[in-house]
């Protein structure tokens, strides 16, 4: 849902930002008095910036209401499976799995930083985060459909970097 | 006497200049064809192992930062001597220890295997997985500790020419005129932008070398640690700062020239002041947002990381850009390649801010976070963005102070750039949407299309740059010479 709103976003918005510089490049021959333009372009900024400063604070508002290292409240006590990360490989405690599971990610690594990527079965990112030495990330995931989600190194650490994988089987 | 477009320094100082553009059009362009031979083999149309490409990857990282960042120090050189006693031997200095430190590095990937990415990411360079040893580790260390000492030393000259000039840098970022206690305008846009660099390259630079001598004893003293996640922030604190500072560099060329073609002029207002002293405050406190997977981090970090990076983008979008929007406007603009790259470099900031932002909100980049989404936003910036500031000010010097005419080839070139460069993003970009990890050496079938059109785009972005850099090399040995551009004024102390 997010990388297809991602995406979404930055087209429409991309879209406007061309749009605004080819108009501008179309506009540039004729010279007026500057001064003109400056009045009347002093005065559709702070029109700009007000847009820019509620639009802003409405997207963060929402979007930091769902934080993914954040326990969701009322989805009850967490199932906890423990992930380490090593050159090049990953040791996961509980690699059978159910769907409506609550799961709390705990993810280290013991040699080098690495990435925990979650994907799914049709190849999307469902959750992430970083693998480190010393330190334990949790990341928190519910499980909505069963099959095979594989886990993949997202962070670069090393020659084989890219065969790092681990599948989950979920099952109804 | 030259025209209105003539910048009037000391002819050496426009010679200065020719040796490092020539040699970032010869390293861009390599960099460029390391960039497609990357993307050819993720589409697996060329095989050239793991090994290679992660030596790729890593070249690629640190010499297109590394090469666009000695061109930015040129742009920003060249026109601060208009308002500064700027000592030659200094700024000559740093191309050598830049040439030093390459070498270093180059010897290091290459001769030694070293393959640890430009982020060198604690303990990476001590723990390769048999891929390299101590010497390679080192010699890249090494290298890049001695090019950041090089920018360092750079930069306290630029701000102690700054601070002999002004007086301080409050006084250079404008803080009397935006608190009222002098009216009128203030600095020059150019002095408010070197100042800003100033003060978060010295920074960055600080830190980075901090992480590298500590890496660096790592290496032979293992019990020497560091903690994992203080290393990870310096690492980016360093990367991240100094990487946005190309582009900081690079608006000066914008703020110095647009007026020019325009003949409209572009003031220190206040408005414009405090927008370079958001940027220096946000650009130093912002790196967090690399660091949004990091869930051990402190919570406030991360949250600020997000809301400051929405920030950040208020002084492009609302001051720089949105001016040179203005300065354009019904100027009647004599539109030639060079002030074309330069009103482009203001459309690629503002696009790049666009995927940039979005990246850096905590829920997407849940989803987003080192998939090509991550470099489809930053080469957006910094090929159409940074790199187009650099392009512009080298055909600005070919034209003017070269005797350079725009041909066809160049507009052919310029559209060719502009086209593909976004093909090139728009693919990374797509490639993000659907998860694609960056930093894979091998990509999986669903993802390969992606790879091959990125490459096609590349290769034409990079035949374009090509087209650049044989027309700068063609004219840059008359800069500087052209009798008609010297000031006879600065000319009998030059």
């Amino acid at each position: 849902m997010y990388q297809q709103a991602a995406w979404v976003i930055t087209l429409l918005l991309s879209a406007f930002v061309i749009f605004i510089f080819l108009f501008v490049l179309m506009k540039s021959g004729r010279r007026v008095e500057y001064s003109k333009v400056q009045a009347k372009g002093y005065f559709l900024r702070s029109i700009w910036l007000v847009i820019l400063l509620v639009g802003f604070s409405t997207a963060s508002y929402y979007t930091l209401k769902d934080l993914p290292f954040e326990r969701a409240e009322g989805k009850g006590a967490p199932l906890d499976v423990y992930v380490e990360a090593v050159q090049f490989g990953f040791e996961v405690s509980e690699e059978k799995l159910q769907v409506g599971d609550y799961v709390a990610f705990h993810v280290t690594s013991s040699d080098v930083n690495h990435g925990f990527g979650l994907y799914d079965e049709n190849m999307n990112i469902v959750a992430q985060t970083q693998a480190m030495p010393e330190y334990t990330n949790t990341v928190y995931y519910q499980f909505e459909k069963p099959g095979t989600y594989t886990i993949l190194c997202l962070e670069y650490c090393g020659v084989a970097h890219h065969v790092m994988s681990k599948e989950i089987t979920v099952t109804k | 006497m030259g025209n209105i477009l003539t910048v009037w320094i000391d002819t050496s100082r426009k010679r200065s200049v020719v040796f490092p553009l020539s040699l970032t059009g010869v390293v861009l362009l390599l960099m460029m064809f390391f960039g497609v031979l990357m993307l050819l083999e993720q589409g697996n149309v060329i095989e050239l192992g793991a090994g290679m490409f992660y030596k790729l990857l890593t070249i690629h990282g640190t010499g297109m930062i590394g090469i666009a960042a000695l061109a930015g120090t040129a742009v920003m050189w060249y026109f601060l001597n208009q308002y500064l006693d700027l000592k030659l031997g200094i700024f000559i200095m740093n191309i050598v220890f830049f040439l030093i430190g390459v070498t270093m590095v180059l010897i290091g990937i290459f001769s030694y295997d070293f393959a640890g990415g430009w982020t060198f990411l604690y303990p990476l360079p001590a723990i390769s997985g048999g891929m390299w040893g101590q010497t390679a580790a080192a010699l890249y260390l090494g290298g890049m500790l001695i090019i950041g000492t090089g920018f360092l030393l750079l930069y306290l000259e630029f701000s102690r020419a700054i601070i002999k000039e002004y007086g301080s840098f409050a006084k250079s970022l404008g803080w009397p005129q935006i608190l009222g206690i002098v009216k009128g305008y203030g600095p020059a846009p150019a002095i408010a932008a070197g100042t800003m660099v100033c003060i978060v390259n010295i920074t960055a630079l600080i830190t980075g070398a901090a992480i590298l001598a500590m890496s660096l004893i790592n290496l032979y003293i293992p019990s020497f640690t560091i903690d994992p996640l203080l290393a990870k922030n310096m690492i980016y604190a360093f990367g991240h700062i100094f990487a946005n500072s190309i582009i900081y560099m690079g608006v000066i060329a914008v703020y110095e020239l647009l007026p020019r073609y325009t003949g409209r002029p572009w003031k220190g207002s206040k408005a414009l002041l405090i927008a370079w002293n958001m940027s220096t405050l946000f650009t130093v406190i912002i790196y967090p947002h690399h660091l949004l997977m990091d869930f051990v981090m402190p919570k406030w970090m991360l949250i600020l990381g997000q809301v400051l990076s929405y920030a950040n983008g208020l002084p492009v979008l609302v001051v720089t850009a949105y001016g040179a929007l203005l300065l354009v406007y019904r100027s009647g603009i004599k539109w030639d390649i060079a002030s074309s790259f330069l009103y482009l470099s203001m459309f690629g900031w503002v696009i790049g801010v666009v995927p940039a932002i979005v990246d850096a909100t905590i829920v997407i980049n849940h989803v987003m976070h080192n998939t090509k989404w991550v470099p489809g936003h930053f080469h957006m910036y910094m090929g159409l963005g940074a790199c187009a500031m650099i392009i512009g000010f080298m055909f600005y010097l070919t034209k003017v102070e070269g005797g350079r005419q725009d041909n066809r080839l160049d507009r052919l070139s310029l559209w060719v750039f502009i086209v593909a460069f976004l093909g090139l993003t728009g693919s990374f970009l797509f490639s993000g949407k659907v998860s694609a990890p960056r930093r894979w050496a091998v990509h999986f079938q669903e993802w390969v299309p992606a790879d091959i059109i990125g490459a096609l785009f590349g290769t034409l972005v990079t035949l374009a740059f090509l087209a650049f850099v044989i027309r700068f090399i063609n004219y840059a040995s008359n800069i500087g010479r052209m009798k008609s551009n010297v000031d006879p004024r600065i000319e009998k102390h030059g």
